[in-house]
């Protein structure tokens, strides 16, 4: 069982000292939840977990323990953001150990939540199925009605580049079939797009859950906070909600791996992978590129090719 | 005074209030999403979420206060403040935490030495209907902070949902100024009893084990505990805790200007900020999470009670349901209760 | 609708929207008091620090305008922002208020490039001022290093005014920059020194030619100064390294914890204690502050 590996895995990374810190995942205090766990003693082992609510990026805490060598449990999204960071050199190869669980892609617990009457005190996987009981209900869902959405087109669920694997590789899909909402999306027309985005950003409160949560927002300082020049002001004003969200989507360009943590930290539950899956969808298009998949390939923003397309520049 | 609406007289109750009042009541910004807005219409009103997003201190002290105007022109300055308010208020369907949260900021924001004119004018202008809970959740610790699900502290009108009604109890001068309305009736007894019904059974699923006894005293022997260093590991400073606490008041100030005119305005802040505290010259006396953690908790159970003698939470249960890693705060209480060690 | 204000030069300050039985009619303390700038000068040889005297538009706000050395205002540049500045003009200098500007950010920046004759607000008087009534009957020794003399310009000049000079007994003063070109208030110092009502020991960590005066580092020239601490009262202002060093040499001399006070700074924004930034523990520097004792200080977590 792929929790017993984990466990087993950490286990003999700590007692060799191969690392001095395992961030994994343990048991919630809420129903439907995992949560990041920190250990650095072996008799501790025991308390990692790994099931379908293991669904932050861990990658986004090596900023912060930046100065410890790390064993780190990644799906396949979090190694890509690795990948990713490697490249920019946020850390060096040999400060981490990544230990790599191939995903069966995350369950979005709003959904669910959403798919019964009543507070769900309870709810525990079952082969296919999550198991979900309330004060006078007991429901089982299949799982795979359930996912995130940015798990439901992800293309790289086997971690790339881990230090070890535990368990077997998965089936993968190709980035442009995997991608129905986004296709569906660019059917419209850009008044009803614009539409779509006006009505998703209102809902934002600045609360920056998103950058926090995603590993690639790491500036000292961020563009919002900028006092000069004063990109936007800090209120509520639409247009600078539209323009926060629009420029940090940019500033993801070949780095975002599709992780879905932004969306999931935010509150007000607004669609943010849309954006992202779309830019990624066009970094694939006009570059080839995808992001966290080479360790080798430098990214499209960063470098320059005599063969990329120019016809944009008129 | 107990008083009855009808269900299928709500939103004809609602117009009537909004023939005098702007009314301000959770309204549902997508399906699970619900924050509290000024209304146009009786049927925008949503009271099926057990808490909106944000809290019910947004109608007092909004998120985005315009403080004063200003224009130039010449050497002379035109400076308008905005501080007035141009209708009395209500706002329906308060939950009890949020409203007990209220009177936690009251102190704050109508202290001894100053007044802050915006706030107090909105608190001063403002009706609070509050709701009782019935289906409190299990996230909801209200009863260990000093409140209740049915708790009336802080409420002119109280609602009790009895299904087919609303049971009304007028509990202060603002809520007999409703005695009137056309569509309150009087309560019958069948009425008052299925409320105290409903009432115990809410009480009964409270669970009261999040203990803050001493904690204040516990946290003045932790101040350079390790404790903090750990407690911090999983929280990656995304601030929604501290954009969903109804008791958080921290705001910032600033200018927005156009060439010769503009507005000072003040918006919501989080200690939680990196940049919070971060000084012209560069130095950051909280530089890390670890200080800017400590800051919130020893803010909200021991700093906030040494100043008001009370703590500032209500247990309303929000930092916990809508934390991206699960920081659970009664874990993080019962942690301090047992001196700091895991 | 109420104005203030008159002719027209005048900031005028006006309430918006009708009254209601509900509103407080309370004064709005975020409203800033329209002032302008009657001289400027650059005080220091590195052009970073600007000495600005304002002077109040409205007769009504500087008869209500009662302050005590040590308390600051929120200065307000209307588009760019407002920072707090001690005040350095002392109360018994009637009329204009001085401050001292160090160029460090956009308000700050912005203070400096303004010309005499514009247009400013200030906020306050704010803070808690030094406890001269704790001082009375006693010595005082004010250490000052750099551009931290300010609000000690105002305590040093209130206290030799005829009217207060014999409420303390002996006031001895270091002061000390880093270059003789940094001094602050050069025209002041040159006139205390001739005085025989207090010692003065102006010092320099680095003299140029023309420097005559004394070099040395202000905790050593406060241990050569070695005033007594019987009945005599510190108050310390200056760069956190200068502190560091000069403190131990205060607890050689036998200060206790209770006679030594400072003036902190933190990041500040409303000044009067509700928008939570400046808190060191429970106390907010701009409303329990920033003049604390370092007895307080010593009760309170190290977040400054």
């Amino acid at each position: 069982m792929i929790q017993e590996k984990i466990r087993q895995k950490a286990k003999e990374l700590l007692e060799n000292k191969t690392v001095d810190l395992i961030i994994g995942f343990g048991e919630g205090t809420l129903p439907l939840r995992a949560t990041p766990l920190f250990i650095r003693n072996p008799e501790e082992v025991d308390r990692l977990i790994w099931n379908s609510f293991c669904e932050n990026n861990l990658a986004t805490y090596l900023h912060k323990f930046s100065q410890f060598k790390v064993g780190l449990v990644v799906k396949g999204c979090d190694a890509r953001s690795i990948i990713a960071l490697s490249l920019e050199k946020r850390f060096k190869p040999d400060q981490l150990f990544l230990i790599g669980v191939p995903c069966q892609r995350m369950v979005d617990r709003r959904r669910v939540k959403k798919a019964v009457k009543g507070e769900i005190l309870r709810a525990r996987e079952q082969g296919d199925q999550i198991i979900v009981e309330g004060e006078d209900f007991k429901t089982a869902l299949k799982r795979d009605d359930y996912l995130y959405p940015s798990c439901q087109v992800c293309t790289h669920r086997t971690p790339i580049k881990a230090n070890v694997v535990i368990g077997d590789p998965v089936e993968e899909r190709s980035l442009i079939e995997a991608h129905p909402e986004i296709k569906e999306f660019e059917k419209k027309s850009p008044e009803e797009r614009w539409k779509y985005f006006e009505k998703e950003s209102s809902r934002c409160i600045r609360c920056y859950a998103c950058r926090e949560a995603c590993p690639m927002c790491y500036c000292a300082e961020c563009f919002v906070d900028s006092p000069n020049p004063k990109w936007i002001e800090k209120g509520l004003s639409p247009s600078d909600i539209e323009f926060y969200h629009i420029v940090r989507a940019y500033h993801q360009t070949g780095r975002c791996s599709g992780c879905g943590a932004c969306e999931r930290a935010c509150p007000m539950e607004i669609r943010l992978t849309y954006l992202t899956q779309k830019l990624n969808l066009d970094v694939k298009e006009l570059f080839d590129f995808e992001t966290g998949i080479d360790a080798d390939a430098l990214p499209p923003l960063s470098t320059y090719e005599t063969e990329d397309k120019q016809e944009f520049i008129k | 005074m107990k008083l009855k609406l009808d269900k299928k007289d709500f939103n004809p109750f609602l117009q009537s209030l909004m023939d005098e009042y702007d009314l301000f009541a959770p309204v549902q910004l997508a399906e699970g999403v619900s924050v509290y807005k000024k209304i146009d219409r009786p049927d925008e009103v949503d009271l099926s979420t057990s808490n909106p997003q944000k809290p019910a201190k947004e109608v007092f002290f909004p998120q985005s206060e315009i403080m004063f105007r200003y224009e130039k022109t010449g050497k002379q300055h035109q400076v308008t403040s905005t501080e007035g308010v141009e209708r009395k208020r209500v706002i329906l369907g308060a939950r009890p935490c949020d409203i007990h949260a209220v009177s936690l900021i009251d102190h704050v924001f109508s202290g001894k030495e100053y007044t802050d004119v915006y706030y107090a004018n909105k608190r001063n202008a403002t009706t609070i209907i509050g709701i009782a809970c019935d289906h409190p959740l299990s996230t909801c610790f209200c009863t260990s902070m000093n409140g209740g699900p049915f708790s009336r502290e802080g409420s002119d009108l109280f609602l009790v949902d009895l299904g087919e009604a609303y049971l009304v109890e007028l509990l202060t001068e603002k809520g007999m100024a409703f005695s009137q309305n056309k569509f309150l009736k009087k309560a019958e007894s069948n009425d008052l009893n299925l409320g105290r019904e409903i009432e115990e059974k809410a009480s009964k699923k409270m669970d009261a084990s999040v203990p803050v006894e001493g904690i204040e005293k516990r946290l003045d022997q932790m101040v350079e505990s390790p404790f903090w260093e750990k407690v911090q590991e999983k929280c990656i400073g995304c601030r929604v805790c501290t954009y969903l606490c109804p008791t958080c008041h921290c705001f910032d100030i600033v200018d927005e200007a156009l060439t010769n005119k503009g507005q000072r305005v003040r918006n919501w802040d989080s200690c939680l900020s990196s940049l919070y505290s971060l000084e012209t010259s560069g130095h950051n006396p909280r530089s890390t999470n670890r200080e800017r953690t400590r800051q919130r908790i020893m803010h909200k159970f021991n700093y906030f009670p040494k100043n008001f003698d009370r703590i500032a939470c209500v247990g309303c249960g929000r930092c916990i349901l809508y934390c991206p890693a699960n920081f659970d705060i009664r874990q993080t209480i019962k942690e301090i209760q047992k001196g700091g060690d895991k | 609708m109420i104005g203030v204000g008159d002719g027209e030069t005048a900031t005028r300050i006006t309430i918006m929207s009708h009254y209601h039985e509900f509103m407080l009619n309370m004064k709005n303390p975020y409203l800033p008091i329209p002032m302008v700038v009657k001289k400027a000068h650059v005080e220091t040889a590195d052009r970073m620090l600007r000495t600005l005297e304002l002077g109040f538009l409205n007769e009504e706000d500087s008869k209500a305008f009662q302050f005590i050395p040590g308390q600051f205002c929120e200065l307000s540049i209307l588009g760019k922002g407002e920072a707090p500045f001690g005040i350095a003009s002392s109360p018994t200098e009637n009329g204009s208020l001085k401050f001292t500007i160090n160029k460090a950010g956009t308000v700050t920046t912005a203070l400096h490039h303004i010309e005499e004759g514009t247009e400013v607000g200030i906020r306050g008087p704010l803070g808690n001022g030094y406890p001269i009534d704790l001082f009375q009957g006693k010595n005082v020794l004010v250490i000052g290093g750099g551009f931290a003399f300010t609000t000690l310009r105002s305590l040093i000049a209130f206290f030799l005014h005829p009217e207060n000079r014999n409420k303390v007994k002996d006031i001895t003063v270091i002061y000390g920059a880093r270059m003789p070109g940094l001094l602050l208030y050069k025209e002041e110092l040159a006139e205390w020194e001739k005085r025989s009502d207090i010692k003065l020991v102006v010092t320099v960590d680095q003299g140029d030619k023309d420097w005559k005066g004394k070099v040395g580092l202000v905790p050593n020239v406060l241990e050569e100064v070695a005033p007594s601490s019987e009945n005599t009262y510190a108050v310390i202002c200056g760069p956190p390294i200068m502190i560091k060093f000069t403190f131990p040499k205060l607890m050689t001399l036998r200060f206790p914890n209770e006679r030594i006070y400072t003036s902190l700074e933190k990041r500040m924004k409303c000044g009067i204690g509700k928008c939570g930034r400046c808190n060191i523990g429970h106390l907010y520097v701009c409303k329990d502050g920033p003049v604390f004792s370092y007895a307080q200080l010593e009760k309170l977590p190290k977040d400054y």
